[in-house]
């Protein structure tokens, strides 16, 4: 099996089993009222997500002189673990602002570790909620979501630099890139597409069609790579708008060698530049595994390349008008190989909801 | 997030040998008209064509000049021979034109027709019934448009709902908050929770289908038990895909009616219909409780309404209404008896894990993180080793006579450990599924899936020794709060464990325990499945 973390997932997280195994047959409200477990299981994760929660302390943790008597606004704050940080790192004040009722756990966990006179939690909007400072010299969230952008958080990020970042404060992380690969995926795609073609003798093709709109969020590994990577976005967190996050980019995939394309991958790298000494990490399949994974976007049909041999084409990413927290994703590509049988273009649309 | 693949890698969908027979009788081929090249997808569409254009009726011709099916076969290659030879209105009106040995090869290569002549009685029949067909489609088109304008009002309705909610929330006041004397926003919490709503839709029917040994046992069921659903009513209640109204349907069922209240019912239709199924499925969106049926009684109500710790999502309630107002006395009701079993649970590895990784988190301490793992029950597989005792038997429904009074009850039992154990971390509750094939069949007290099935009978278990399943084993941990104790091989554990609704109307469950482990302690603790 290519994406070969799937049983990991639950020896990893054993306390994690998602109740979505059971959502079928709910409607919209029962959802809702079942995924309160969930939120346990999701904190533990992240927490438990060393490259993640390790990159963030490192981050801090190495720049107390950026830190020192500083106001610090966590933007999304949950278990209150980047605040704590902060204030280890010397900060004067820690803003901790989050919508969810975990933030009640944040406040037992922050007084219980005697820190309840340097963080202030907030519970609420970031566009609602008053700050007892007027400006902050620096603002730490952990934001991103799969595919960097899917429930993201970056938006308020971006009202919060926008309404309180003090002139020359500084963002942690603040550089964001998407890359994009291509990867031989041949078992995976017909465990997760063909199987849809016979389900016990029966011709299920009309859950097919959903399965190729959705994107799987996944691990892959290393070997399935066919081509190199290709930075096909990069946000810099100084100077990004809400409206940057609605793009069309183009990309250009060179094969390593000969082998058949399945689907076309996307993750990302996060770095931390102002810290003394730059620190990155990346969610890609080249690294070590975090909770984001990689996310998959399988294409109708299969291309056939050699080595050298370019793939283009262009990411297209939009929130969706009705719902703003689902993402549109179109991938379109066109393959000029060298015979013109292998030839292939096509244009596939996600729907990440 | 919801987002977990973990399903796959213990789903073996490939162990279907034995079913070809029953998935591969798909004889339609495509099949050439005999006035021209036009290719048909099967030979009524064919011969309705040649009446209808070229006024030939095969079946007419075949009947009034009483072919058998050599003569038969000679009459097709000596039409399509003349028709070969511009002859359009080839001269049929005495068997002697073609009683000819040339008339035995093909003029056709690999004729289709040739090898579905036998199957021209039905045809002759469908064309003497073609009114009556034309009425009953009317029928049908008309309840289907009925059905689709009440969809297309209730879309209506849902949409001005929401708007209405839309229009409140943005209404709402901010009120201060008291402990912080900030503002906060009251609905800000719900809106959070909207946040973890179900990432994929695919995910969730994917991974029950995948799950071979819950579908497996259906199909075994209602496959080697044919007879029972042959010309039968079957009731799916809670279809999602319909995977087991299409079992039913193959297995010659009359008529079945799947019911869903989820939207999937959307998707069930479809692939319903993509297999042929459309005239014997009927599938209907709605609570089985609110949807009206085409019929007043089924025979056989089949449903996959199991939830973790079994009685989870309280679908079982519904399956029962319908048992009471739908099946018919003597009906059969699919699966017929569960069982929920019970074990003392020791695993101090993994509770030390868990316990030690809140209690410093990158060197804070997040013990208040931890009360959920007590109140709460954790749905995870258990470690076949960490069962410290035979599992014991603490409740039985027979799914023909049990009542919704029986889903809230409070048992009593005893275990003997197996082994030594260095604390009691909690307890482990899974539950056995069996399908029996008549109302009045009854299972031993304490049976045993692996038992039932050396008798021949179709039973699966849940449970930490049986291949996984998506409903993994649900763990109870003891909050002790003081040091272990330790208890010998051979003690002998007096349980109470009581299952209670939360609230009416409500999918959640609590469940309830005390224990005595004699000289070791005893003990008491709620945990709910929320």
């Amino acid at each position: 099996m290519m994406n070969g973390s799937t049983n990991n997932t639950a020896t990893d997280t054993p306390w994690t089993s998602s109740s979505a195994d059971r959502m079928a047959g709910m409607d919209h409200a029962e959802v809702r009222y079942f995924t309160s477990y969930d939120h346990h299981g999701i904190h533990e994760e992240m927490l438990k997500d060393e490259v993640r929660t390790k990159s963030y302390r490192d981050a801090i943790y190495q720049n107390r002189h950026i830190f020192k008597d500083k106001v610090v606004l966590d933007v999304g704050c949950g278990t209150g673990i980047l605040s704590m940080f902060a204030v280890k790192a010397g900060a004067r004040h820690v803003i901790g602002v989050d919508m969810s009722s975990i933030i009640e756990k944040a406040r037992q966990i922050v007084a219980v570790n005697g820190m309840s006179s340097k963080i202030t939690l907030l519970q609420g909007k970031m566009e609602e909620v008053i700050l007892p400072f007027s400006k902050v010299d620096i603002i730490v969230s952990e934001w991103m979501g799969y595919f960097l952008l899917y429930e993201s958080m970056l938006d308020t990020v971006l009202y919060a630099r926008d309404q309180y970042l003090a002139p020359g404060g500084k963002i942690f992380p603040d550089k964001a890139t998407i890359y994009l690969a291509a990867i031989e995926d041949g078992e995976y795609k017909e465990d997760k597409i063909g199987f849809w073609d016979n389900v016990y003798g029966f011709n299920y093709s009309p859950m097919k069609e959903v399965a190729l709109t959705e994107p799987l969020v996944d691990t892959v590994e290393m070997k399935a790579l066919v081509t190199d990577p290709y930075p096909v976005l990069t946000l810099d967190l100084y100077t990004v708008t809400p409206a940057d996050l609605a793009f069309k980019a183009p990309f250009s995939l060179t094969c390593k060698r000969s082998d058949f394309i399945h689907a076309i991958i996307a993750w990302f790298d996060i770095s931390f530049t102002a810290c003394h000494k730059q620190i990155n990490f990346s969610t890609g399949p080249h690294a070590k595994y975090t909770h984001w994974k990689q996310t998959v976007f399988y294409l109708r049909d299969v291309l056939t390349v050699e080595g050298d041999e370019i793939v283009t084409g262009h990411l297209e990413n939009k929130p969706n008008e009705r719902n703003k927290r689902d993402l549109d994703i179109r991938i379109s590509y066109a393959f000029d190989a060298s015979d013109v049988a292998r030839h292939a273009e096509g244009r596939c649309a996600y729907k990440m909801c | 997030m919801a987002h977990s693949e973990s399903s796959s890698g213990i789903l073996d969908t490939a162990s279907d040998a034995g079913w070809e027979d029953v998935e591969s009788d798909d004889d339609s081929q495509p099949i050439v008209g005999l006035f021209s090249t036009t290719v048909y997808p099967d030979v009524h569409s064919m011969l309705k064509e040649s009446r209808d254009r070229h006024n030939f009726d095969l079946v007419k011709v075949k009947k009034e000049l009483d072919l058998d099916l050599i003569e038969t076969i000679k009459l097709v290659n000596y039409i399509r021979s003349q028709v070969k030879a511009g002859n359009l209105q080839p001269n049929v009106s005495s068997k002697s034109l073609f009683d000819e040995d040339l008339y035995l090869k093909p003029t056709l290569e690999d004729d289709a027709l040739l090898y579905n002549l036998e199957d021209l009685e039905d045809d002759v029949g469908t064309v003497g019934n073609t009114k009556q067909n034309a009425e009953k489609q009317v029928v049908e088109l008309q309840e289907e448009l009925d059905r689709l304008q009440g969809q297309f009002s209730e879309y209506r309705s849902a949409v001005q709902r929401s708007m209405t909610e839309q229009l409140s929330l943005e209404d709402e006041t901010v009120v201060p908050d008291p402990a912080t004397g900030l503002e906060t926003v009251d609905k800000a919490r719900e809106a959070d929770l909207d946040y973890f709503s179900s990432y994929s839709y695919n995910a969730i029917h994917e991974s029950m289908l995948k799950d071979a040994v819950r579908t497996d046992a259906y199909r075994d069921f209602i496959y080697d038990n044919k007879h029972l659903f042959k010309d039968k009513v079957v009731l799916d209640v809670g279809c999602g895909t319909g995977i087991l109204s299409m079992f039913c349907a193959k297995a010659e069922a009359k008529l079945v009616i799947a019911v869903d209240n989820s939207s999937i019912i959307e998707k069930a239709r479809e692939i319903v219909y993509e297999n042929g199924f459309g005239n014997v499925i009927r599938c209907i969106h709605g609570k089985i409780e609110e949807v009206s049926l085409p019929v007043s009684k089924v025979d056989i109500i089949v449903s996959e309404w199991m939830g973790y710790g079994l009685l989870f999502e309280a679908m079982l309630d519904s399956v029962l209404w319908a048992r009471d107002h739908y099946l018919t006395p003597g009906g059969l009701m699919v699966p017929s008896h569960v069982t929920l079993r019970i074990s003392p649970f020791a695993d101090s590895d993994l509770v030390c894990s868990q316990i030690s990784f809140w209690k410093s988190v990158y060197g804070f301490k997040m013990s208040s993180m931890l009360t959920n793992i007590y109140d709460e029950v954790l749905v995870s597989p258990a470690k076949p080793s960490s069962v410290a005792a035979d599992s014991v038997v603490f409740l039985q429904l027979p799914l023909h006579t049990a009542s919704v009074e029986e889903l809230t009850f409070v048992k009593d039992v005893e275990v003997t450990l197996t082994k030594d154990i260095h604390e009691l971390d909690g307890w482990v509750v899974w539950f056995d599924v069996f399908f029996m094939p008549s109302h009045t069949s009854l299972i031993p007290e304490d049976a045993v899936p692996s038992h039932m099935k050396r008798q021949g009978y179709v039973a699966f278990t849940t449970g930490p020794d049986g291949p996984e399943t998506h409903w993994q084993q649900c763990l109870l941990l003891i909050n002790h709060g003081k040091d272990a104790v330790a208890i010998k091989k051979g003690q002998v554990i007096k349980v109470q464990v009581g299952y209670r609704k939360k609230e009416e109307k409500s999918r959640s469950l609590d469940i309830e325990m005390q224990w005595d482990e004699g000289d070791a302690g005893k003990g008491s603790q709620r945990w709910s499945l929320q």
